[in-house]
């Protein structure tokens, strides 16, 4: 029983600190503004990803893999 | 032992905590104050008597832009009958609301709230949001997001509300 409750105080300490609470305080809509901020961009440098997704798409002859739609069939 | 249950019972707690519930129609609106452009204060405790319609917006928010005009409009229409607008901006940079503020300039009064302590306080749920509060500081209702044409139901609201008796 000791151990059970050790393992669990243990377990519930380096999920909090390991910082995957749930209780990680959500963006709160007066505070969007922060996801709107280039840093948190997935892509960092627009320009740039749209050169490589052209460089892509010239060496595969295909539309499509770096999106949700086109199945790079080269049916473009 | 106990003392070790306890202490995963607080942290199981901490865990499945709600976030605050946006302030309902009903509540009495939480007495705030916040600098102005020209570095006064506004408070709501000044404005206990009068109807006022809180509008939090941000420089971000493009639906808040678009309702600016509108709500100056209704600000203009109604300013000399114990009626007023506060626009209660919430971005970090001021700087980003004053730029606003010279594309779409409005008449009503516009206090800082960077840390969005007056946002945390309404428990704003989008933006925008506004909330008009009675002469007696209690919220009346409650507004949220914007399309055009949607605060000329709000103008009948503060009609009625005028209308009732000063405290």
């Amino acid at each position: 029983m000791k151990g059970i409750v050790q393992t669990t105080v243990a377990v519930a300490a380096a999920i909090t600190l390991s910082g995957c609470a749930l209780s990680m305080q959500p963006v709160e809509p007066w505070q969007m503004d922060n996801l709107a901020r280039a840093e948190m961009a997935l892509q960092i440098d627009p320009q740039l990803a749209a050169y490589r997704s052209h460089v892509g798409f010239s060496k595969e002859a295909a539309t499509g893999g770096a999106s949700v739609s086109g199945g790079g069939c080269g049916c473009n | 032992m106990k003392r070790r249950w306890l202490l995963v019972a607080t942290w199981v707690a901490a865990l499945t905590a709600t976030p605050a519930t946006a302030m309902k129609v009903g509540e009495t609106a939480p007495m705030l104050s916040a600098p102005r452009a020209d570095g006064d204060t506004l408070s709501l405790e000044s404005l206990k008597g009068q109807v006022v319609y809180i509008d939090f917006w941000a420089s971000w928010c493009a639906p808040c832009r678009a309702a600016m005009p509108e709500l100056d409009s209704l600000y203009d229409q109604m300013r000399g009958q114990d009626f007023t607008v506060i626009g209660v901006n919430v971005d970090r940079q001021r700087e980003a609301a004053l730029r606003m503020l010279e594309q779409v300039p409005v008449d009503f009064p516009i206090v800082f709230d960077p840390q969005g302590k007056w946002a945390a306080q309404f428990a704003v749920p989008m933006m925008p949001s506004g909330y008009l509060i009675d002469r007696q500081g209690t919220v009346r209702y409650r507004h949220s997001g914007y399309r055009p044409g949607e605060l000329s139901a709000l103008s009948n609201k503060i009609k009625a509300l005028l209308q009732e008796k000063a405290p």
